[in-house]
């Protein structure tokens, strides 16, 4: 299988509680892999270990990246292989206009290429190109302004933390045909959501519970399961396999 | 002129120029300017309503600076303070006057591009009259062996319904020794903005003093300080509001980025007299916030060029 990303036996223990346990997940080049999950399962954590944060090197297992084993690379290493991350919840940046921002991640600085990206995120660059990445943008503002500046950096695989959080229902659509166009810029994509509209544009999906992957395969299976059967946790305290096995009967 | 003396002129044209000024300005009869060096006064042009008075003695010059009620100077008035050799003390008295229903933007470039032994005074008053503006900035440049003092201290008053605006930057090169210090009254629904803005290094020292007195009704003040420490370098912020009529309002925002073994220090005092005042603040020090730097690396950026950016979006 082309495998652009392949995490083997992950782990990582914060506070003494396994945050990610045992997980494993290859994702197709080109394809939207959606990783769903309730609050508290670990996809923002997932992101993080991926992204190689301070604070988020895996206890175990290994990442590999177009086949290269990346587990002990630098953020910026990474980076600059192709990999990004879309926060959840984007940091502020004092003095920094939208234009700098984006252009941080833009190979040859081209002002339409960061025009572009605005556009396809429903912001018009006349009004938002020198506005401040501070707080005076709106928490869907600048999620929007996040989902430009990856997609401005065509990485080869972006890691999309809720992009759909904290955007309204009308623009919700621009923001889907957004992570659609990832692939036709050549971009892998990682999507981390809670939304089945947004769910559903994925290749494929993984259900995260407590940190571990306990269903993967084709999305509207997954998001069903989701449903029906994360809505109240029961499983908490239970072995995986069993609720699996419940799930699947 | 003496030959000495363009010699001088030209050296702070040069300095002025690379701090970011434009000297053409100072060729331009329709701008309003003054460049001193040393105890000299190079060059001066008024305009009509704005009055120039200045004295040299015999370490600095009294400068008097006045805008004329009805007068609104809105392309900036170009000022150079300097002093071009290596040693030296400078003392400058000024005090500028806004009339009522008058205004003024202004610029100051202070050069001291060869401090080694240089010290640099300037006692500032500022009155502003009735609903009047006046918009200043003071840009600095201390050169690169880190052998200045400078000590601007600034009173003021800013009258009814009128505005105060004062930015001073220093972020190119060393810093020296800085010690800062504004007091403003600030009367009914007058405004007072004070920004500062320092990137200190390797032993530089810096004091921020900064107050704003909140006097009339309706009255507002914002003291808002950005210091960045790398080295051994050390900062002390200080900043006051004093509400003590009604309705006034104040907020102080100062944060200080450290780095290596820097040390750094913020006190936000804010008082109120009237229970009808309200003033807030926030001080945020500490090392850059990893959540931004690992951003900027996430975009592909390394450490040292993220840092870079986010310090110098801080110091804008
Ligand atoms: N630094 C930490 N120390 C201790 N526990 C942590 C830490 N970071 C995360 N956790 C815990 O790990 C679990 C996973 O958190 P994570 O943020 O990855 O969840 P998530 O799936 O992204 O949730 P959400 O949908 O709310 O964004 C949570 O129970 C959280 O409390
Ligand atoms: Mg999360």
């Amino acid at each position: 299988m082309d495998g652009i990303l392949q995490v083997k036996n992950l782990s990582l223990i914060k506070d003494k509680k396994e945050i990610i346990k045992n997980f494993n997940l290859s994702a197709e080049r080109y394809s939207i892999s959606a990783v769903i999950g309730i609050n508290g399962a670990g996809k923002s954590s997932l992101a993080y270990v991926l992204m190689g944060l301070k604070g988020y090197k895996p206890d175990s297992g290994a990442i590999y990246f177009n086949s290269k084993n990346i587990t002990e690379f630098s953020i910026t290493d990474r980076a600059q292989l192709g990999m990004t991350l879309a926060w959840q919840n984007p940091s502020l940046f004092e003095g920094l206009t939208v234009k700098d921002y984006i252009q941080v991640a833009v190979k040859n600085k081209s002002l339409n290429i960061v025009k572009d990206s605005l556009y396809r995120v429903a912001l018009d660059p006349s009004i938002y190109l020198h506005r401040i990445v501070d707080k005076s943008l709106s928490g869907g503002e600048r999620k929007r302004i996040e989902l430009a500046a990856v997609f401005a950096m065509r990485p080869k695989l972006a890691i999309l933390d809720e992009p759909d959080s904290g955007i309204d229902a009308i623009s919700l659509d621009k923001i889907i045909h957004l992570i659609k166009d990832f692939k036709k810029v050549g971009s892998t994509v990682l999507l981390i959501t809670h939304r089945d509209k947004v769910a559903e544009i994925a290749d494929r999906a993984f259900l995260i519970c407590n940190g571990e992957i306990i269903k993967e395969g084709p999305t509207k299976e997954i998001s069903l399961f989701f449903k029906e059967q994360c809505n109240e946790c029961t499983h908490k305290n239970i072995p995986i396999s069993e609720i699996v096995r419940e799930g699947n009967a | 002129m003496s030959t000495n003396i363009l010699n001088e002129y030209q050296a702070l044209m040069e300095a002025y120029e690379k701090n970011g000024g434009n000297i053409g300005e100072f060729a331009n009869p329709n701008i309003p300017s003054i460049v001193i060096g040393g105890n000299k006064v190079l060059g001066k042009n008024q305009i009509k309503g704005l009055i120039i008075h200045s004295v040299p003695t015999s370490n600095g010059v009294d400068v008097k600076i006045t805008v004329k009620s009805g007068t609104k100077v809105l392309y900036p008035m170009a000022l150079c303070f300097g002093v071009i050799p290596k040693e030296g003390t400078q003392i400058i008295n000024m005090e500028t006057t806004i009339e009522n229903n008058a205004g003024m933007n202004a610029i100051s470039h202070c050069v001291f591009p060869n401090a080694e032994h240089i010290v640099h005074k300037m006692n500032y008053k500022i009155n502003i009259g009735q609903n009047s503006f006046f918009r200043y900035k003071e840009i600095h440049f201390h050169g690169s062996k880190g052998g200045v003092e400078v000590i601007p201290y600034t009173k003021g008053t800013v009258g009814e319904n009128s505005l105060f605006i004062s930015t001073f930057t220093l972020k190119e090169g060393r810093v020296g020794k800085l010690d800062i210090k504004y007091d403003i009254d600030i009367m009914k629904k007058g405004k007072l903005e004070l920004y500062s803005k320092v990137w200190a290094k390797e032993d530089d020292k810096v004091q921020i003093e900064e107050k704003g007195n909140l006097q009339g009704d309706e009255a507002r003040a914002l003291i808002k300080s950005r210091v960045v420490l790398e080295d051994e370098a050390k900062s002390k912020v200080l900043s006051v509001v004093n509400a003590y009529a009604p309705y006034s309002r104040g907020h102080v925002d100062c944060t200080e980025i450290v780095q290596d073994n820097a040390v750094a220090e913020a006190i936000p005092i804010v008082r109120v007299f009237n229970h009808l005042a309200k003033v807030t603040h926030e001080a945020a020090i500490g090392s850059i916030d990893s959540k931004e730097l690992e951003t900027l690396e996430a975009r592909g950026l390394s450490k040292e060029e993220a840092v870079k950016i986010i310090v110098e979006g801080l110091l804008k």
